[in-house]
């Protein structure tokens, strides 16, 4: 009978200052070898059950813990926090903030060097390491430079350096485009195959992790329940996107890729070009949008995306080109005058939450860019926080709530002024099903409305129950811009089958 | 390339900030100099630094000056890069000779200026003491200087570390270090993010700035903290902390020049600060 590496026994665990569990009565055994997949929603205690399997939990994070947690036949009681590291390897969510050197090199010897390895065996691990993740060709690079896929996948194999059992993952994919995704996923996978290792991953996009799943979790308030493989289709596609994909999909997708837009267009951008420091990000984009438009923005990270929805709001200045709105010439406006017409939300809510309370955060941004008084302004900002089920954190500090629930304060602090054009930088992470239709129908209204949504979004999924239109972005240049259904029809010819929807390439394609 | 938001307050402070202490960064070039050992380095710099003060002449206090010139044009960097990044600091070791000059008076009398009721005069002790204490000031802060842009930080930490600083300070160094590009990008998010919020930067009045102000640092302060949980896990997930001593995948090299610089140069000096001493003395 072969050792489970995990052994867990009638685990519970309450945060101090909490009154519901995080954890409750938890049994889990996890052997070498095996790929385990946990999702479940936001505050659900993914996270939390990574912290006890790490053993910060009861050491690091004061709380009531019962039960017992056994890694290797160790009780992790008795191991000071990161005792076990060279056992249990934890990737957090945030690869940026886990880096702690200024070389790829330092940072994946970092762990052998804490272990007190002996100098050569640390060299053979990180180059074996930095293999299995196929980042060899960044040993020499500075941590600074990495792009947020390189990111993950060095700190995955400063992990790995350590010889782990067991390693856990946090969201691994949360803030990487699809092409992203697919690396490290596939690295993950080569692990599992060829290096015995077990592996836990935390996630809330399934489709691309279901094939190389061997046990799938599904958790809720502090419970876990194991899925069976034959029914975790049925069950846990739920979670994702892509059963509201398959559910709106039949409804809502009636977009008619021939039909012509009424009108002049109420955006116009033309031939286009910015950058930072001289050096040009993107150039030559031009475009035009329409009233009740929602375009979704696409392409791989660096491809100038972002930097573009920027230009949109000037906070960029252009090099070259020209923005009109509503044929008026708005290249030099100010970013706070044009704000009245464009409401921007970045990719971070961290970045972008300024005052103490939520309802606070939430008018803020109508109070200086508002036509409407006071107390309507009020009126709207709690209908909002109702839609998009905040009500209940009004008097909370914003900075307390989850990310998912910072991103949609974001979108309702937007959304109180009723800024004609949404601009959206990946409105949707850290949605579950529900709130992701909760987002998703406040977005149809808008539409509905005559307004305009102009959202970057690495889940095409989603893209095709909500968009109407795609502009794809290839290292600065504006590749596509087509209707939707043509759009994926290119995107397939283009070979990036990681921007289709799931299923496009089997049962997807006539429909579409 | 025009970037936006130009006029701000912030960056208005900011390049003020960054005047003041202009670059002070390692600065990544091919010289002799750089490719010394950065303990050898700093062998020197203790060496010199003694040595500004074992040489208490004006004659000393030049000679050194020229030295560290001359290490400025070995380590590529130059006279123009010297002028552009120290001008404050000459400037103020000008103001601090001035000073001296104005309110010494002893020794001989050099020269004398009447105006009217007013008369200026010149003595040599003032002379010669400003000018002592003009040139240990640029010295030791040029010497710094130069220490600092000719020396990476990230091997000069793990070469103390190597010979025996606590790798919990060494690490404090690297990590500040690997955080403050983290921490400029994040800076110019939350800009981003407050103009698009539609809070305009111009025009402010004090109260309005010192709102404005908090709406800058409440989520810089927010996000560092967060960081600051995520590092502290990752560190000690990694064993930072479980041993007392740790191994290092690489030592710094010593090459047979860093090894010879590191012996002849306390040499040098010494001979240099006797030779002075017997000088001044006679």
């Amino acid at each position: 009978m072969i050792e489970p590496v995990v052994d867990i026994k009638g685990l519970s665990f309450t945060y101090s200052g909490s009154a519901v569990p995080a954890l409750v009565n938890i049994d889990l055994q996890i052997y070498p070898g095996q790929f385990l997949t946990v999702t479940g929603p936001s505050g659900c205690g993914k996270s939390t059950l990574a912290l006890c399997l790490a053993g910060f939990i009861p050491h690091a994070y004061p709380g009531k813990m019962e039960g017992s947690v056994y890694i290797q036949g160790k009780n992790t009681r008795d191991y000071p926090a990161g005792g076990l590291s060279g056992i249990v390897g934890l990737v957090q969510q945030d690869p940026e903030a886990q880096l702690c050197t200024l070389t790829v090199c330092d940072e994946v010897a970092f762990g052998p060097e804490n272990l007190c390895v002996p100098a050569a065996e640390i060299q053979e691990r990180v180059y074996s390491s930095l293999q299995a993740v196929g980042a060899l060709d960044l040993i020499d690079r500075q941590v600074h430079t990495l792009s947020g896929g390189e990111k993950q996948r060095v700190a995955i194999a400063s992990v790995l350096a350590m010889n782990p059992a067991l390693l856990i993952l946090d969201e691994p994919t949360a803030n990487l485009d699809p092409f992203c995704t697919r690396e490290v996923l596939e690295t993950l996978n080569d692990l599992k195959e060829k290096h015995d290792v077990a592996i836990m991953v935390i996630e809330h996009r399934l489709e691309r992790l279901l094939p190389i799943t061997d046990r799938m979790f599904l958790m809720e308030e502090g419970k876990m329940a194991e899925v069976d493989s034959t029914t975790k289709h049925i069950n846990v596609l739920s979670c994702s996107g892509a059963m509201i994909n398959r559910t709106w999909s039949r409804e809502n997708i009636v977009i008619d890729a021939d039909e012509k837009v009424e009108g002049p267009p109420f955006l116009m951008v033309h031939n286009l070009r910015a950058g930072y420091e001289g050096k040009d990000v993107f150039s030559d984009v031009s475009f035009n949008v329409y009233p009740g438009e929602t375009i979704a923005v696409m392409g791989n990270n660096g491809s100038g995306k972002t930097t573009l929805l920027m230009a949109l709001l000037g906070i960029i200045k252009p090099t070259e080109g020209n923005i009109y709105l509503q044929g008026e010439d708005i290249t030099g406006q100010k970013v706070t005058r044009r704000a009245r017409n464009m409401g921007l939300t970045f990719q971070n809510p961290n970045h972008q939450i300024f005052e103490n309370t939520v309802f606070k955060e939430a008018k803020m941004a109508a109070r200086f860019l508002s036509e409407r008084d006071y107390s309507e302004t009020e009126t709207e900002v709690l209908r909002l926080l109702q839609e998009f089920e905040l009500q209940q954190y009004q008097d909370k500090n914003p900075f307390t709530l989850s990310l998912g629930e910072k991103k949609r304060l974001n979108l309702v602090s937007v959304l109180a002024y009723w800024p004609r054009i949404l601009i959206l930088d990946e409105p949707i992470v850290g949605q579950d099903s529900r709130r992701l239709a909760l987002l998703l129908q406040a977005l149809q209204k808008h539409r509905e409305e005559g307004g305009i949504t102009l959202m970057v979004c690495h889940e095409p999924n989603v893209v095709a129950v909500c968009c109407q239109r795609v502009l794809f972005l290839s290292a600065g240049k504006l590749v596509l811009d087509k209707p939707i259904k043509e759009a994926f029809k290119l995107i397939k010819q283009m070979k990036m089958d990681e921007y289709l929807p799931s299923g496009y390439l089997t049962d997807m394609d006539g429909k579409l | 390339m025009v970037k936006s938001s130009q006029n701000t307050i912030y960056d208005k402070a900011l390049s003020a900030v960054k005047g003041a202490f202009p670059g002070l960064i390692y600065i990544n070039n091919d010289s002799w100099l750089h490719s010394l050992h950065p303990l050898v380095k700093l062998i020197m710099l203790i060496c010199f630094s003694i040595s500004v003060f074992a040489a208490p002449s004006w004659l000393g206090g030049t000679i050194l000056l020229i030295l560290v010139l001359v290490a400025y044009h070995l380590a590529g960097l130059g006279l123009t890069f010297f002028y552009r990044k120290l001008r404050f600091i000459l400037f103020f070791g000008v103001f601090i000779l001035i000073v001296q000059v104005l309110a010494v008076k002893e020794g001989l009398l050099i020269w004398q200026l009447s105006l009217g009721p007013l008369t200026f005069s010149v003595w040599s002790e003032g002379l010669l003491g400003g000018l002592v204490m003009m040139l240990r000031f640029v010295n030791i802060i040029s010497s710094s200087y130069l220490f600092i842009a000719t020396t990476d930080p990230n091997r000069l930490a793990y070469s103390l570390m190597q010979i025996g600083l606590p790798y919990r300070f060494g690490f404090m160094l690297i990590t500040a270090l690997r955080f403050i590009p983290v921490f400029q990008q994040e800076l110019e998010q939350v800009k981003n993010a407050q103009m698009a919020k539609g809070i305009d930067m111009e025009g402010l009045s004090p109260r309005q700035l010192i709102k404005a102000a908090r709406y800058l640092l409440v989520p810089l302060v927010i996000s560092a903290l967060s960081k600051v949980d995520f590092l502290s896990n990752s560190m000690e997930g990694r064993a930072f902390g479980l041993y007392i001593e740790r191994t290092y995948m690489y030592s710094q090299p010593w090459t047979s020049t860093d090894k010879i610089t590191a012996l002849l140069v306390p040499a040098a000096f010494l001979i240099f600060c006797i030779v002075l001493r017997q000088v001044s003395v006679g």
